[in-house]
This record gives structure tokens, C-alpha cells and sequence, in this order.
């Protein structure tokens, strides 16, 4: 769709239509754009049927307003002449063409003057009261938010009396430059088709660190400090919410832990009803992408998805393209800066309606009707591009990871016995117990050392007393590749079968049913859902998984 | 300061780095018309201090002017 712009003004805005004509050859080469003929009589061309604007028909036009001008520098008249000028500009508008009106920002020489009885304040407030009113009756008028551009620079860099006295120049190069960017975007709105949805994983994401990975305040979401970068996070995409942005979550946590954070966490900003589709739990993150699209019945094009993993964004932007995926900010306090980013790439829209203030309501309801369906992703291609690399490590030089890991664990940690650092130096010097530490490699850096098992020998039959992976890398098969070292290790040391334990909590059911998945049988379970497992050692069993060996592994 | 003048003018002018020299005339180049002109002042006074009274700014037509007004001639 091509467009016809007009910038018309009560002051000399040609150095400005200047600018804008060379952003728009270079960017929007379909876009025409008006030439006026002279500056300042911006009524006079709207009213004149004659003028070479109206023989332009512009589908855009952007009044560019100074105040303090278009009251003639009388304070005293002012509401009535701005009540007049609107009255005006209303009987000059077509009903199929979309104008832009400048708010309010009063300045000039006597403006300092004019401070003093809020003389200043009263004809700013009458200009918006005015300009309020009109978008109120005409859809077809906008307001042009030129105050914020130059509340952003400050009064003194935006306006330049000696321009003004050479050639009613008001504004400074820098404010042109400025005012012409917001044209250009408000120019590329009408054109573009905004995002729907905007799909959040959780941790280190809305908020700091990782849920159900600690007994107490799991997570950094508070009003102070780091906390507060993630709470003020919270705040912007509230307002994007307003602005008819549909949220949606899209997590590896257990349910529950997560549910309790947005349920009840006093610092949380977004609660639950604030989402139109929620998928917390271990599956690929397409997939989930996938059938929340379906529920909502929306394209993939629609959506959204930020998340802190690179992994996770490159699983994504690999197996649904359509999805937009945005970077991640490095550092938490750019978060929300990096939020407004996306939401004026994506989803502004070039006027908000009250049907999108109500959209999240309609789509949640749309979602509870909607059957479920999972659509079956190439798991097997992502974790070939992940090139993940894993390499044991020495456990008595990692003592502290070795410690950290095992007692901070809770969702993949089989048994969730802890260990302090003493007990657990004792144990590294015990003959009778083994201790394997993994670091794991992948395309996208070290994600450090992030599994742990421990193998009691001391009885006829090795057991596997601890096995603990961080929940940075579930999903990808690493355990397999972990069992299958034990495994081959053990055989070769002559030991005949491996016995393994999963004692249940409230947190690491992720983990219930691994040993059955790797084709251990149960030889006994109780009621509390505790299990002992065995199998028989082979040489030559395989696991599935996608990752290569590095580093040395100790001889048999 | 020379320079510093040149510089500015070609962002204002939005003429390519090297286009302006000290023998550049308004004449000579087609950006710099009566409403860059207007643009050329203000910027020189509020970006670099160079304040030129109305007066002689309209009459100044060359860059060894502009010069010659700041004191660098």
C-alpha cells in the first residue's frame, strides 16, 4: 500500500519535509509526499478547495502545531482561539483521509513569563482538551506525540530564536531530525500488519533466577535492586497488555512452582488471568509455540518469543520460522528498554481500539474451547544443531560445583540426598563410593559443569545413590549419554548390573519414570512411589542421544 | 575549527564528508539554498558559538566568509 504524506504547520517546517523526503526516497520509494508552497499558513491550505494540497489528496496528513503561535502570543484570547482553530480544522477534514495533530508543548519567549500564573499549563491543557475532544468524534484523527519528542531533548536543544527571526525556522536541526523520525514511524505503522502475541519464558526472563531450584524466595523479583529491573520488566508489558498485546507463557518448570510465583509472589506484576495461554512443563518449546497458535487459532506469523536461552531461541526460529525471535538483552537492566524495542518494532499499532483493550478476555475464552492437538517437531535436527559436547570432570577439583550441584538441585535429582562440603570431601575420598562430574559444550558456549552422579560400590551390586542434573540443559538427552558412560564403565570393570533408586518430592517428578525410559526394571515400589530399579550391564547397549565425547575419559 | 565548521555544515547540507572546502560558495553547491542557509546559522551559533548578527548572516554567501565572520580568516 503506498501513501501520500502532507506535513503542513504554523511554522517553517520545509527544512524538515526536506529530511523526511530523502528518508522516504531511500526507505518507502512508493511514498509521495507534498511540497508546500511557503510555510506557517496551514489552515488557509486545509480550507482552500483550490490548493495544490487538496489536488495532492493526501491519505496522510501531520499538522505540526506551535501552540504559542496559533494564539497569536495572547494569552488572554487563547482558549478562544484555540476552541477556533479546531473548529476549523474540523469543517477542512475528509472523512477518508487520516490526519495527525500535534499535542501541546508551549514555548517561546515569553513562555518563561508565562510559567509564573500557569498561564503556560491552562493553554497547553486547552490545546489537548481541544485536540482529546476531536479524536474523540473523528476516528480519522490522531494525536501526533510531539511533546515527548521535545520533553526528550529538552526545551533548550529543541528551539532556536535566531532560526525563528531568519525565517520562522522554530526548531533546531536535531528536534527536525527527531520530529522526522517519528513521521517515518508513524508512516511505517499504518503499512505494517503488528505481532499478536507475545510469548515469555520464565526463568531469567520475567523474572530472576530459577523457580523450584531453592527452598526459599526462589526467585529475584522484588522492589529493590535486581529485582526491581524484573518487576519494572513486569510493568512494560502490563502497559503492552492494555495496548491489546495478548501474553502468553511458554516454560520448562514444574507447574506448580511456577504457578505459585504468578498466583501469589507479592512482587508480581502479571497474574495469571493476564495470560491467554500457558505452557509450563518439559516438552519442546515448539511444540508447545505450536498448539498454543492452534488454540488460539492464529498463525505462527502472529507471535512473538523472547527467552534469555540461545538455545532455545535458535530451537525455535529453526523448526517454526514464522515465529519472530528477538534478542535477549545481555544484562538485566536493560530488559525493559529492550521491551519497548519489540513492542514498537511488532505490535504498535497505529491507533488501539477498545476491542483490543479487551482482547486478552476474548482469547482466553477462545483457548478453553479449542482442542488440543500436538504437532510432532524434528527434536532430532535441533539437537544435531545444538553440536553438544560432554566431557567428565574431575570431581575432587570441583569439589564446590560437585556440592552446589547436589544440594541445590531439586528437579532432576533422583534421590535428593544432600551432602555437606565436608561430607562430601569424605565421600571423594571413600573407596567405596564413585563420583562422576559432566561438563556439557554446546554450539552456543560452556553451559559449565551441570551433572553429578554418585555410585556406591560397596555392595554386590553397584547402585547409582545420587544423580543430579541442572534444569539449564534437561530436555536434550544428556542424561542418556551420562548413564550409558556409567554403564559402559562399570561393564568393563567387571560388574555384571547397575541398580538405581528415584525417591519422590514434591519437586522432581520431571524425573518419575527416567530409569523405566532407559529399560531398567523395577524390582520393587512402594506406595509413597519410591522405586529400586536393575539392569543387566551389556557391552555394546546404546543410548539415543546426540552429543560427542571430548576430553578423557579414565581407562578401565 | 575550521574543520569543526565544515563538519557541521555537511550534516546540516547532508552532503557526503570532503564535499565542503574552504572555497565552497552557495553557489557552488545546490543543498546549501536559502532555507539550509537559515538552518547554517542557527547551528553555527547554538552548535559552536559562533554568533552572526542577522544582518551580515543573510548576506554571506561562501564558506570563506563564514570563516572570515568567525575570527579564522
Amino acid at each position: 500500500m503506498s501513501h501520500r504524506i502532507a506535513v503542513l504547520s504554523n511554522v517553517n517546517m520545509n527544512f524538515a519535509v526536506r529530511m523526511l523526503a530523502r528518508e522516504l526516497a531511500a526507505a518507502e520509494p512508493d511514498t509521495a509526499l507534498y511540497q508546500p508552497e511557503g510555510y506557517g499558513n496551514e489552515l488557509g491550505t486545509l480550507l482552500d478547495v483550490s490548493s495544490s494540497y487538496e489536488a495532492f489528496a493526501p491519505d496522510i496528513t501531520f499538522l505540526i502545531m506551535d501552540v504559542l503561535e496559533a494564539v497569536d502570543h495572547d494569552p488572554d484570547a487563547g482558549s478562544e482561539r484555540i476552541e477556533s482553530w479546531f473548529a476549523s480544522l474540523k469543517a477542512a477534514l475528509h472523512a477518508e483521509r487520516l490526519y495527525y495533530v500535534s499535542d501541546a508543548f508551549l514555548w517561546g519567549p515569553e513562555s518563561e513569563i508565562l510559567r509564573g500564573d500557569d498561564c503556560r499549563g491552562a493553554l497547553e491543557h486547552r490545546w489537548q482538551e481541544c485536540l482529546r475532544a476531536l479524536c474523540a468524534q473523528c476516528p480519522n484523527v490522531r494525536i501526533l506525540p510531539y511533546r515527548h519528542v521535545i520533553e526528550e531533548m529538552g526545551a533548550e536543544n529543541a528551539f532556536s530564536l535566531k532560526m525563528w527571526y531568519m525565517g520562522r525556522i522554530l526548531h533546531t536541526n536535531e528536534a527536525q531530525k527527531r520530529i522526522v523520525e517519528l513521521l517515518l514511524h508513524i508512516i511505517r505503522l499504518q503499512r505494517r500488519i503488528p505481532k499478536k502475541v507475545l510469548l515469555l519464558d520464565l526463568d531469567n526472563t520475567l523474572w530472576g533466577g530459577l523457580a523450584g531450584e531453592a527452598d526459599h524466595t526462589p526467585i529475584m523479583l522484588s522492589g529493590e535492586h535486581t529485582g526491581l529491573m524484573y518487576r519494572n520488566l513486569q510493568r512494560v508489558i502490563a502497559g503492552m497488555q492494555k495496548q491489546g498485546v495478548l501474553l502468553g507463557i511458554v516454560s520448562k518448570n514444574n507447574e506448580k512452582d511456577a504457578m505459585d510465583i504468578i498466583s501469589s509472589h507479592p512482587q508480581m506484576v502479571l497474574r495469571p488471568e493476564d495470560f491467554v495461554a500457558m505452557k509450563i512443563n518439559w516438552r519442546p518449546k515448539p511444540e508447545n509455540i505450536a498448539e498454543i497458535a492452534r488454540e488460539l487459532n492464529l498463525g505462527l506469523d502472529s507471535f512473538v518469543f523472547w527467552d534469555d536461552s540461545p538455545a532455545e531461541r535458535t530451537l525455535v526460529k529453526a523448526s517454526l520460522p514464522q515465529v519472530t525471535v528477538p534478542d535477549f538483552p545481555d544484562r538485566p537492566e536493560e530488559l525493559t528498554e529492550a521491551m519497548v524495542r519489540i513492542y514498537r518494532q511488532y505490535f504498535e499499532q497505529a491507533a488501539v481500539t477498545s476491542e483490543d483493550r479487551q482482547k486478552t478476555r476474548q482469547y482466553a475464552e477462545n483457548a478453553k474451547r479449542s482442542a488440543l492437538k500436538t504437532q510432532a517437531l524434528d527434536f532430532a535436527s535441533y539437537l544435531r544443531q545444538l553440536a553438544m559436547e560432554i566431557s567428565r570432570e574431575s570431581p575432587e577439583a570441583n569439589s564446590e560445583r560437585l556440592t552446589q550441584l547436589v544440594n541445590k538441585t531439586n528437579q532432576f535429582n533422583l534421590t535428593t540426598k544432600r551432602y555437606e562440603l565436608s561430607a562430601m570431601q569424605r565421600l571423594l575420598q571413600d573407596a567405596g563410593k564413585r563420583v562422576y562430574l559432566y561438563r556439557v559444550k554446546d554450539c552456543f558456549g560452556d553451559n559449565g559443569i551441570v551433572a553429578a552422579v554418585i555410585v556406591d560400590l560397596t555392595e554386590a551390586v553397584p547402585m547409582i545413590d545420587t544423580f543430579v542434573m541442572s534444569c539449564r540443559v534437561m530436555g536434550r538427552n544428556i542424561e542418556n549419554a551420562i548413564i550409558e558412560d556409567i554403564e559402559r564403565e562399570l561393564y568393563r570393570q567387571g560388574y555384571t548390573s547397575l541398580r538405581a533408586k528415584y525417591l519422590p518430592t514434591a519437586k522432581n517428578r520431571p524425573v518419575e519414570n527416567l530409569f523405566e525410559k532407559l529399560d531398567y526394571r523395577i524390582l520393587a515400589a512402594d506406595k509413597t512411589g519410591e522405586k529400586l530399579y536393575e539392569i543387566t550391564l551389556a557391552p555394546d547397549r546404546r543410548r539415543d542421544y546426540c552429543a560427542r565425547w571430548t576430553g578423557e575419559r579414565p581407562a578401565p | 575549527m575550521k574543520e569543526k565548521i565544515i563538519a557541521l555544515m555537511e550534516e546540516i547540507l547532508q552532503v557526503p564528508a570532503g564535499t565542503i572546502t574552504g572555497d565552497t560558495t552557495m553557489e557552488s553547491l545546490e543543498e546549501w539554498d536559502s532555507l539550509a542557509h537559515v538552518m547554517l546559522i542557527g547551528e553555527l551559533e547554538a552548535k559552536l558559538g559562533i554568533a552572526i548578527p542577522l544582518d551580515e548572516a543573510v548576506e554571506i554567501t561562501s564558506v570563506a566568509e563564514i570563516f572570515q565572520k568567525a575570527g579564522l580568516a
